[in-house]
């Protein structure tokens, strides 16, 4: 199975992201392991369902977007943070569920949620460490500081993202994780296309890369 | 990660989902009270206004917030209310006499529009092939829309409503019983 990479090329002076992380990739555009993921048209029909009032498929479209999520928050925050903002975002997705527009895909929507939680948590934890000052633990071979550049890494994309429209956020994260899209074929590609356009854009404008 | 409650997750997700579904609702019924403040500042008796207006908002949340069929109900229910209930204001500004005798147009203007509401809805569901839920929860929002105006010559004015709302279903209901034999 081919993985979608979302690459954006390195920039000689990033005014913002620390110097070591010129040659990283995003964190969270890296290829991710395949997994197994549940029947997506069903989502639809059972989130449009349960946005029309049919209680009887609450348990079901939890089941189905548990997993997703909790990979998802796990991946962009880690294993110690993933978990609880996976557990909000659940809560924050099924109290929107009244609101899900059923002509569009249910997962790439639940997961611009999640991602818009983390991204939130991520902001907070880094004004909270700036307020803090707190300095990486060099001890433990420097771990600590690729950590936490990695977390200015991600919150930098992130940001980048959350400028984008919701059509586009969601057209990334669908390529992403390689789920159900609302078109396919040419469209999917030239939505994709421009989506990506406008994330460089976007990061170009933010942090000066290329 | 082991430690996640997903059934307390589960609950806390059903509530925040059951509190938002109110908001929504309390909030896609509120143009019902539009109605209401019509109908009592051109109707006779504005307390059975309140009263049934009231039942009808609170009816309007119980009918979105539950969903599904009854959710198509409230806007059908309402707009063919609308017919016995300007029937009713219309009325209140005159009466008919024959000799001595002199009475309010009210109750024969609630029982016909009640028929034809009743008419209007009973045809509603049968074209779009809705349920008796919807029939049933249509109609209640029919009636408390047309009670509103009914009201002004007493409760015989809401029983003429009543009785012309079932007599304008008969056609439909029974055409649909005796198709599912």
């Amino acid at each position: 199975m081919v993985r979608a990479r979302l690459l954006l090329k390195d920039s000689p002076q990033p005014p913002k992201v620390p110097d070591s992380l010129r040659v990283s990739r995003f964190a969270l555009l890296a290829p991710i392991p395949s997994v197994a993921m549940p029947e997506f048209s069903d989502l639809d029909q059972l989130l449009k369902a349960l946005s029309e009032g049919d209680r009887e498929v609450f348990t079901r479209v939890f089941e189905l977007l548990w997993d997703p999520i909790l990979r998802l928050c796990v991946r962009l925050m880690g294993e110690r943070d993933g978990a609880d903002v996976a557990q909000s975002s659940m809560l924050s997705i099924l109290e929107r569920a009244n609101e899900y527009d059923w002509h569009r895909p249910a997962l790439p929507w639940a997961l611009a949620i999640a991602t818009w939680q983390c991204r939130t948590q991520l902001k907070r934890t880094e004004r909270l460490r700036e307020t803090t000052d707190e300095k990486p633990n060099e001890s433990d071979g420097g771990a600590a500081a690729e950590e936490q550049e990695q977390r200015v890494l991600l919150n930098a994309a992130m940001e980048a993202m959350g400028t984008l429209s919701e059509t586009d956020q969601q057209t990334l994260i669908a390529t992403y994780w390689e789920t159900a899209s609302s078109v396919s074929g040419a469209t999917l590609r030239k939505r994709r296309a421009r989506a990506l356009g406008r994330l460089r854009d976007a990061f170009r404008r933010l942090y000066g890369l290329d | 990660m082991d430690s996640i409650d997903l059934a307390r997750l589960s609950r806390e997700a059903r509530s925040r989902y059951e509190r938002a579904r109110l908001g929504l609702s309390v909030a896609g019924a509120a143009p019902v009270l539009f109605v209401v403040a019509a109908a009592a500042v051109l109707g006779k008796r504005p307390s059975s206004v309140a009263f049934f207006g009231g039942l009808l908002f609170v009816t309007g949340v119980v009918l979105l917030w539950r969903g599904r069929d009854l959710r198509l109900a409230l806007w059908p229910g309402v707009l063919t209310g609308l017919i016995p209930l300007a029937f009713a204001l219309i009325a209140n500004f005159g009466h008919g006499c024959s000799g001595d005798h002199c009475s309010s147009l009210c109750v024969p203007a609630c029982t016909a529009g009640g028929v034809t509401a009743g008419v209007v809805v009973s045809v509603i569901a049968t074209r779009l092939k809705l349920g008796w839920r919807f029939w049933l929860s249509a109609s209640a929002v029919s009636m408390l829309t047309g009670a509103m105006g009914c009201a002004c010559v007493g409760y015989s004015g809401v029983l003429a409503l009543v009785g012309g709302f079932a007599v304008g279903l008969t056609p439909q209901v029974a055409r649909r019983v005796f198709a599912s034999r």
